[in-house]
């Protein structure tokens, strides 16, 4: 056929973008064609508002061909925080149609964009009808907008309460039912099911016909709304008041599917069915608990562990957690903080049972974390960066006890961790090297000799040292050696100067042009090192205004925070410091997730040929802010160069 | 040559009764009406042509390709392509340009079968074109010849609105008439950071100019322009355009 009214070929476009996009790449080649021609495409000039937040019916799922969107939230008070950009090769509009809600966020796009938009009820259908695709909607989606029936089950929530508390979807129903079955005949009364029910703590009961066959069952809620509501005789037969069928899924399901059909039948109990016997029940509340399974599940574990080595397998399972933070929609600055208290926890329970094994120590001690793990800025495997702090004492002999105790519970303690995956340092920044493992005495003198003698390339070596915080033991030791460095540096004008200086050392790799910088050959061709070219300097100016001003805040983010609050920054320069550093952390997240996942080992060159356009326009602008920032430093530091 | 081009004159086929499609059509659009509807409520077929060359009296059609807009959204679903079978001219200097062979030429359907396939699609459609005038001097030239009258449907050269709203923004600083290349298709999409499209081939090429449209009344209507009239006379008053070929 040499012609053909309903050729597509400009639906290929459509194809081809939509075969390169996440998850309609699953799709067969028919299933997209089909799905392509379905779409139409919009364009939004930049600034237009597309989503209006609780009132924007959303009639389409959007797929970004060109351009870019920024989503935000305002608050009752009015209050605008943004949650995300979106790029090229992005949706946008999938949560309000699962949820059948108004859009839940406001949406404007930045740029000029183009869209390719699916109707609602098309990818209604693609949802039901492709398992991979509803997976991936549902897998990528926050809990924390998780609405309607699951309200119940976000109180229920005990978790410390993060931003980032998120939910895995993925493992089998059948692995994440925790109770046994309990069933009841047909022919047993009201009475007698709820005692059953409270006898053995459980919100629902499957009932058995003569042949044994599982015909219905009966929940609390049943109890509650058509006996006890309605003034039924608890006499009642549990037949009369059964939900039947019962609704089953396969053991073999997950348990984000569990969690659809739930939410589809309106329903929190599922009969998991293998080889068409019924195995046992599936609750809202189990997914509940499984959704901890990242973090919290994580928390709970190490906190229980009595064996050092039972440690070393969950410590390992840190990194992990954060391929779940991140589809969850997390930002960076949480998952490394979330990333440090799952390492904290594991270092608190690791030399808690050391101590045990070796007895107490003859003097009070603080393990102390220095460099990224003192910032609270661990992402994937950090070098360990330790030390020991103990108190002084006037009787020589308990000194010399002292020592040797810390020598043999340090040596212990870095092979534990070394055992959980954290690599040495291979500046032998650690407790079992002698200089670092002194008392508080040596400590200040450290300090005080680091800050008063204007050797820069001392100062240089012992930045890492002004990041430290306390990890375990005598917090209170550490707290003191934190206020003296606090007093000294602050005096120490030269010492000041010298972090100053340092701070203008690494340049943002821009050109004069606004071109990107990449290395022009050798292994890391066409890249640039994120950390040392942009990254250090925020980390490097936070900890020079911290000292400046006495914040004893170790975390960057906090610093700048508290700098902020304390109006050494002002509002409008703390905002974008924030928003630069903030997107360099996630891109470095994101970026290192990649290469594990890919089996290499996580690094920090970035090509900015695999960015979007938009994130190198945002790249970019995090260099402009370092720019000016280094400006400021020489005018309030008085350096020229 | 000369005796050969009298008898053509001579033996030329007169003009067949209009065709249904065509009354309609001028019933439909007749002359002097005013457009007050908004752009958004009106549909529109974006077409391009592939020619065998720019002599109006010669050339002919080889391919058309057309794509719906509705509701000011493209319909991906709504596509017209064929391909014609020239009467005459089937290697030209084109073939270079739009790459459809002799050979895929001569499978393809007549005229006559097309062009009432295409009208039906086009519906009650404005159409939109990049220099659109010349397709629809081509194409008037074939239901003139074919379907016995011609189209009077209103009609938007993006060409033209990319003048008006360029003309608007003020920004022809580094002056465009100076450059002959400035306002083709391609070159108007790359200045617009458009996605782009294979070049030369109708389809692709009607679907390049649907996306440039949208651009173009989405940014003109921001402008404030809203109505039909109004596009169509931004359009218009820059009827005086050089021919970027």
């Amino acid at each position: 056929m040499a012609e053909n009214e309903q050729n597509f070929i400009p639906v290929e476009n459509v194809v081809s973008f939509l075969s390169n996009t996440l998850p309609f790449n699953r799709l067969s080649p028919d299933e997209l064609h089909r799905l392509a021609k379905k779409c139409v495409i919009d364009f939004f000039p930049k600034g237009t508002m597309i989503f209006n937040q609780g009132l924007t019916t959303v009639n389409f799922l959007y797929l970004i061909q060109k351009g870019g969107v920024k989503s935000y939230l305002k608050n009752e008070q009015g209050e605008l925080t943004l949650n995300d950009y979106r790029g090229e090769g992005e949706y946008f509009g999938a949560l309000p149609i699962i949820q059948e809600t108004k859009a839940n966020l406001n949406v404007e796009t930045v740029e000029d964009s183009f869209c390719f938009l699916i109707g609602k009820k098309d990818f209604q259908a693609l949802l039901a009808q492709n398992a991979e695709v509803s997976q991936y909607f549902l897998r990528t989606m926050s809990a924390k907008l998780v609405k309607g029936v699951y309200a119940e089950l976000r109180q229920h929530k005990i978790a410390p309460r993060t931003d980032g508390a998120l939910y895995l979807f993925s493992a089998p129903v059948e692995e994440i039912a925790k109770g046994k079955l309990y069933t009841a005949p047909t022919n047993a009364t009201v009475k007698d099911v709820a005692q059953i029910m409270s006898e053995n703590f459980i919100g629902s009961l499957l009932l058995k016909d003569e042949t044994d066959t599982i015909v219905g069952i009966i929940t609390d809620k049943d109890l509650r709304t058509k006996v006890v509501a309605k003034g039924l005789d608890f006499a009642t037969l549990a037949s009369e008041i059964m939900a039947s069928p019962v609704q089953t899924i396969s053991s073999q399901a997950m348990a984000f599917d569990a969690l659809l059909k739930m939410m589809k039948e309106k329903v929190h109990h599922l009969a998991i069915e293998k080889n068409g016997q019924i195995l046992k029940m599936i609750t809202t509340h189990d997914i509940m608990v499984e959704q901890g399974t990242s973090p919290l599940y994580l928390f709970r574990e190490i906190v229980a562990q009595r064996r050092i080595e039972d440690l070393y397998p969950l410590a390992q399972k840190v990194p992990f957690v954060i391929r779940t933070l991140i589809e969850e929609g997390a930002k960076a600055n949480n998952i490394t903080r979330m990333i440090t208290v799952l390492n904290d926890h594991i270092l608190d329970r690791l030399l808690s049972l050391m101590v045990k094994e070796m007895g107490e120590p003859p003097l009070p001690f603080c393990w102390l974390s220095m460099g990224s793990e003192g910032r609270r800025e661990q992402t994937f495997k950090t070098d360990q960066d330790n030390a020991i702090l103990y108190q002084d004492s006037e009787n020589p002999k308990v000194m010399a006890l002292a020592e040797d105790y810390f020598k043999a519970f340090a040596r212990t303690a870095i092979d534990h961790l070394v055992q959980c995956g954290y690599p040495l340092c291979p500046g032998e920044i650690m407790a079992t090297n002698p200089k670092w493992r002194q008392p508080l005495s040596t400590w200040e003198h450290y300090f005080k000799r680091w800050c008063g003698v204007p050797e820069p390339q001392e100062i240089l070596h012992s930045t890492i040292f002004f990041d430290f915080r306390p990890g375990f033991g005598n917090s209170s030791l550490a707290e003191r050696l934190r206020q003296l460095l606090t007093g000294i540096a602050q005096q120490e004008d030269i010492f000041l100067l010298h972090l100053a200086r340092n701070c203008l050392s690494s340049k943002p790799p821009l050109s004069f042009f606004k071109n990107f910088i990449v290395e022009k050959n050798g292994e890391h061709k066409n890249t640039f090192d994120l950390k040392r070219k942009a990254m250090v300097f925020f980390v490097d100016f936070a900890r020079l205004m911290a000292l400046k001003h006495g914040v004893n805040e170790t975390n960057t983010l906090d610093r700048l925070r508290i700098l902020s609050e304390g109006q050494y920054l002002p509002q409008g320069m703390y905002a974008e410091i924030i928003e630069a550093y903030e997107f360099l952390m996630q891109l470095r997240l994101v970026h290192q997730l990649q290469m594990l996942e890919d089996g290499k080992q996580p690094d920090n060159y970035i090509n900015p040929g695999d960015l979007s356009d938009l994130e190198r326009q945002t790249l970019k602008e995090a260099f402009a802010v370092i720019n000016r920032l280094q400006d400021s430093i020489r005018m309030t530091f008085q350096i020229r160069e | 040559m000369q005796i050969t081009h009298l008898f053509q004159k001579i033996t030329r086929p007169l003009r067949p009764p209009a065709h249904p499609l065509i009354i309609h059509n001028n019933n439909l659009f007749p002359p002097g009406a005013k457009y007050p509807q908004l752009l958004s409520e009106q549909e529109f077929v974006v077409l391009d042509t592939e020619l065998t060359g720019f002599n109006r009296k010669q050339d002919e059609i080889v391919a058309i390709g057309a794509v719906r807009i509705k509701n000011l959204q493209i319909l991906c679903g709504e596509t017209f392509y064929a391909l014609i079978r020239p009467d005459e001219r089937f290697h030209t200097k084109s073939t270079l340009v739009h790459r459809l062979t002799p050979q895929e030429l001569r499978c393809a359907s007549p005229m006559a079968d097309v062009l009432p396939r295409f009208l039906h699609f086009c519906g009650d459609a404005f159409l939109v074109g990049h220099y659109v005038r010349l397709d629809l001097d081509f194409i008037n030239r074939a239901t003139k010849k074919l379907l016995g009258g011609v189209l009077q449907t209103p009609y938007f050269d993006t060409m033209c609105l990319a003048m008006a709203h360029k003309n608007y923004k003020n920004d022809h600083a580094s002056d465009i008439i100076n450059r002959h290349d400035a306002y083709t298709l391609t070159a108007l999409s790359a200045e617009f950071g458009l996605p782009s499209f294979m070049e030369h081939n109708a389809l692709q090429d009607s679907m390049q100019t649907a996306y440039l449209f949208l651009y173009l009344i989405k940014k003109m209507s921001q402008q404030g322009l809203q109505t039909m009239q109004e596009y169509l006379v931004a359009g218009r008053n820059r009827s005086m355009i050089w021919w970027p070929y």
